[in-house]
């Protein structure tokens, strides 16, 4: 399969200035069965203070392009690709190309990231404090002020800095050390916060209540957010953009209120109406049929076509080409002009 | 390759068919069952490890020593060769004899069914004890639970071998069967204590709980559903406690704590021989060295058979194994009789 | 937690009371009974005496009127136990407090450098096999330490002794130091302090190898098994990610949490290794507790021999308590409750 899906279109345009711009990332593994491409030749540019959240079903790649974005990819997975870094003043610096040691403080002091296990994301043995500590230390920041900053960015958090600052993992509850990883990615004044699935494991209260805390930090720190979830109703909450991520690739990214008003790829349409709504009748809502692709066999063609609606036998041929629909609203799909006639069923509200 | 995954299959169909179709059953097919899932399957499995084969051959030799060797080599003798013969000069006698004139060979090969009783004995005690002990106490729970878990910390407490220093002087135990009991007095404690959890664990289990809901005795509860879960477990055990049986065996005799009347025992031979200046001189190596490495052989065969049987409890192999030969030759019949 | 540190202590006395009452009835159980065999030893010795001085002769050695009520005597054994007064040995013809009191030590200085040079090069193996897991290090070392556990410590000893000790002369075949050595703990004179403990460590050199050799291998496989948890857990991959140093990783993270859950096997292993040096201290005449007991045993000297025992068990259960107790100021994750809100 070739790698090259989509010209970069909108997003290419001269007046956004992305921060990191991605080119053709592709993450793969080399198994027994195969080569298997689990990030495969993605675009996207992310803009300079924006939060973008980025949506796709369980093994569409999300998960790897959030690694990618730090270079973290685990062994024996291969990055390949561009990812090119833009700092508010300095030069351009190419993430996939650092030294081990530029690498290591490229990681949270520029990019920082809270991942998907964040509830075992402490060191059960050692405090919180010393979780700070060791990280100042180990980026030469002076402790003194890097202590009394977690403390602003736990207390800006909703969290008592002295009483969690000398607490032991096992003595918080999940939302608070949620909340206290978010401030430890922090802590080293990044300009980039990754999150990948950060608020999986909490109840859904928490979790709506974590997701405006962020709108905030990100109005204070002037921080650019990379969220990353499959719940596409809770980062419509709080995102700007959206990308969707269908099989290793983007198939649709735009402004939120475009993808929620006029979703024009059929999986975005689908993911939408698949959205449990507590208002809406119960036979409203649709789940998808068919499974996730697997990363060895991707279907020839678009990725979607064996579960689309609107497939025809260009679908299975071709594949098709990141277009622009509106302004920055692209889109990859042979028919996304006729995608009116999958009805939205499901009203998603911001 | 492919009979191991269909042990495993057979392992776990079996289990299903159990929970299931009990009662469709007759007593005779339940027995049939219950041997093939707890002993041919997990045989096969066993015999795919090279460690347990290893291991099987070494006690296999043992036991064939115990019942022909015992039978071809004659009793040893005073006098029946000269003092001190070297090993492996003469024919009559391989091991050479030790400083009265004894063959050595004879007496290793005719201390070995004793050995192999008291390690049986000992076996079986710390087994049945703890399995007994471990499930009643978790079966049971709440206070009767406390009440034996406390006994059971008491006994843990205390260290086996002075224990068993005492004991032996207070009671002089000659029967090999005794001695193996004696010499496992509190092994049994660890044991019952990792049976407990284990029954806790699988307690919670929705048949379990099931059983009870329809009115099933607690003591056929756990005999029917508690039994075949930790009998893995307790077989590992059991050679555990057949390994420390051996080395507190050899060593109580060897330092004279327990009593003998015949020189037929490996730990009586390491201590004449240690008495008898095999460590000053080269002349009697021989003599010492004997007894030492039958130990060592028999120990080793021991780990290694434990080794192989862990392996086929451990479900990361288990999962393995079947994931890497599926779909080879799936005809097993439930009963498990192939080939 | 309170309520936990109460139950444990009850434990605790619970099961010295028992190790007493055990003792105490196995003493009548012994082969001749101690009294009957001290009685008849003081009447050959002591024409002159009556029944009556006898008596009590027998009861200052054995902490037992053999003619009073079971119940009575049983009240009179625990009440002198409690006041360290485990009465007179037969064999070494001093008090059995004495007579343990100068062993003990020998036996807890042996075991406790081996366990402790076993854990160190346990724990050390063990997190070098974690790192290199599946490498031809980590299975060699895996089969190393099994072969070497399936042989038991004495076993070692006699080949030790018999090589190191008789056939090369390098090491001492036994005792505690050397007859020409004054035995010497004095700052003030550092040359003859530091060759007696020399002397000292030349003599236990070999028993203590023996221990090493069999215990290392248990805490490398229980170290590996830890380790790989922790090097599979969530947050190492975060303490990489935030750039801490490797050696930082290794100790705090790897180190501090693969080692804390063993804290309490290494003290109840000492505990047991102290019972379970009574072999090894006959293979090479080393009079620690162990010698004593089997000594005694031999003598017929119960006293001395309920005495070790005694010792040694209490010992073990103190340890355990120690042990279970004090876990939780080690280990914050085993402090359920508290701790947070001090």
């Amino acid at each position: 399969m070739s790698k090259q899906d989509g010209i970069a279109t909108a997003a290419e345009d001269s007046d956004v200035d992305p921060i990191l711009r991605i080119r053709d990332l592709t993450v793969r593994f080399e198994m027994d069965r195969g080569t298997s491409r689990v990030l495969n030749g993605v675009d996207l540019d992310i803009r300079r203070n924006e939060i973008i959240g980025i949506v796709g079903e369980s093994g569409s790649g999300k998960s790897m392009l959030a690694s990618a974005l730090l270079d973290a990819v685990v062994a024996p997975g291969i990055t390949d690709g561009e990812i090119t870094y833009h700092p508010p003043t300095d030069e351009p610096i190419d993430v996939l190309d650092l030294s081990e040691e530029a690498r290591r403080q490229f990681r949270w002091e520029e990019i920082s990231m809270v991942f998907q296990g964040a509830l075992s994301s402490f060191n059960p043995t050692m405090d919180i404090r010393g979780h700070f500590e060791e990280t100042l230390e180990a980026h030469g920041y002076p402790i003194g002020p890097g202590i009394d900053r977690a403390a602003e960015l736990l207390n800006d958090l909703y969290l008592d800095p002295d009483r969690v600052l000398e607490s032991y993992p096992h003595e918080l509850s999940g939302g608070m050390k949620q909340r206290a990883l978010i401030a430890l990615a922090l802590v080293l004044e990044p300009e980039v916060l990754v999150m990948d699935e950060p608020t999986a494991a909490l109840d859904l209260l928490m979790q709506r209540s974590i997701v405006s805390l962020l709108a905030d930090i990100r109005d204070k720190h002037d921080l650019t957010m990379v969220f990353i979830t499959h719940d596409l109703p809770l980062v419509t909450k709080l995102a700007d953009r959206i990308g969707v991520l269908y099989a290793f690739e983007f198939v649709e990214v735009g402004e939120t209120e475009a993808i929620l008003r006029d979703p024009a790829h059929p999986y975005t349409r689908a993911l939408l109406n698949a959205t449990p709504n507590l208002d809406a009748p119960l036979e409203e809502m649709r789940p998808i049929d068919g499974s996730a692709p697997d990363p060895v066999n991707v279907p020839s063609g678009c990725a979607y076509h064996s579960r689309c609606p609107l497939a025809t036998d260009d679908c299975e041929r071709e594949q098709p080409r990141m277009e622009s629909v509106t302004g920055s609203h692209d889109v990859a799909c042979h028919h996304w002009t006729e995608v009116d006639e999958i009805p939205l069923t499901n009203e998603v509200d911001r | 390759m492919s009979s191991r995954t269909e042990s495993v299959d057979v392992l776990e169909s079996d289990k299903a068919l159990e929970t299931v179709a009990d009662e469709t059953l007759t007593r005779r097919d339940r027995w049939e069952l219950a041997i093939e899932r707890s002993v041919l399957a997990p045989a096969r499995i066993v015999w795919s490890d090279l460690r347990a084969r290893v291991g099987i051959a070494i006690l296999s030799g043992f036991v064939a020593m115990a019942i022909v060797g015992t039978r071809v080599i004659d009793e040893p003798r005073t006098g029946e060769g000269d003092r001190l013969e070297p090993a492996f000069q003469s024919l009559a006698h391989p091991l050479g004899t030790d400083s009265v004139g004894r063959d050595v060979l004879g007496q290793i090969v005719h201390a070995t069914p004793n050995m192999l009783l008291m390690i049986l004995a000992g076996g079986v005690f710390t087994t049945v004890m703890a399995t007994t002990v471990g499930t009643t106490s978790g079966y049971l729970g709440g206070r009767a639970d406390r009440l034996i878990m406390s006994v059971t910390d008491i006994v843990m407490t205390i260290p086996g071998l002075p224990l068993v220093v005492i004991l032996a002087a207070a009671l002089s135990p000659q029967n090999p069967l005794v001695i193996g009991v004696i010499l496992t007095i509190n092994a049994w404690a660890g044991l019952a204590r990792a049976i407990r959890s284990q029954v806790l664990t699988i307690r919670k289990n929705a048949y379990v709980e099931a059983s009870k809901a329809m009115g099933i005795s607690t003591p056929s509860v756990v005999r029917r559903d508690i039994l075949p879960n930790i009998m893995p477990y307790v077989l590992i055990n059991f050679v555990e406690a057949a390994r420390n049986v051996i080395f507190a065996s050899v060593g109580l005799y060897f330092i004279g704590v327990l009593p003998y009347d015949s020189v037929v025992n490996w730990g009586v031979m390491i201590d004449l021989a240690y008495q008898g200046g095999a460590l000053q001189s080269m002349a009697a190596t021989h003599w010492l060295l004997a007894p030492l490495l039958t130990i060592t052989l028999l120990s080793f065969g021991l780990i290694m058979f434990a080794q192989g049987t862990d392996r086929m409890f451990n479900p990361r192999v288990r999962a393995r194994h079947t994931t890497s030969n599926d779909g080879t030759d799936s005809t097993a019949s439930p009963t498990g009789d192939r080939r | 937690m309170r309520r936990y540190y109460f139950e444990r202590t009850a434990q605790l006395v619970f099961t010295v009371l028992a190790v007493m009452t055990l003792t105490f009835f196995l003493v009548r159980l012994l082969p001749g009974g101690p009294a009957d065999a001290l009685r008849a030893n003081l009447i050959r010795n002591n024409p002159e005496m009556t029944a009556d001085q006898i008596d009590r002769r027998v009861e200052a050695q054995l902490n037992i009127m053999p003619d009073d009520p079971l119940h009575v005597q049983y009240l009179t054994y625990i009440t002198e136990l409690l006041q360290g007064d485990m009465g007179q040995s037969l064999s070494q013809g001093a008090p059995v407090t004495d007579v343990i009191a100068s062993a003990a030590p020998w036996t807890i200085f042996t075991v406790g450098t081996a366990v402790a040079i076993a854990f160190v090069i346990g724990i050390s193996m063990g997190a070098l096999m974690a790192y290199r897991e599946g490498s031809r290090f980590d299975s060699g070392a895996t089969i190393t330490s099994v072969l070497l556990n399936s042989v038991p410590d004495y076993i070692y000893g006699i080949i030790f002794l018999w090589i190191l000790g008789y056939q090369l002369d390098i090491f001492p075949t036994g005792g505690r130091y050397s007859s020409s050595t004054e035995p010497t703990i004095n700052l003030l004179t550092p040359i003859q302090t530091l060759a007696f403990v020399g002397d000292v460590l030349w003599h236990a050199a070999l028993l203590i190898s023996a221990i090493v050799l069999v215990a290392w291998g248990g805490w490398a496989l229980g170290m590996r098994g830890n380790s790989v948890q922790v090097l599979g857990e969530d947050y190492l991959r975060v303490a990489r990610l935030r750039g801490l140093p490797q050696r930082h990783i290794a100790f705090r993270y790897v180190g501090r949490n693969a080692v804390l859950p063993m804290y309490t096997s290494m003290l109840i292993t000492i505990g047991f290794l102290l019972g379970g040096s009574i072999i090894l201290e006959q293979v090479f005449s080393y009079p620690g507790m162990g010698y004593y007991m089997i000594e005694a045993l031999e003598r017929r000297d119960y006293p001395l021999m309920m005495g070790v025992f005694l010792v040694i068990t209490i010992t073990v259960a103190i340890g355990v308590y120690v042990a279970d107790l004090t876990y939780g100021l080690i280990d914050p994750r085993a402090r359920v409750d508290g701790g947070g809100s001090s």
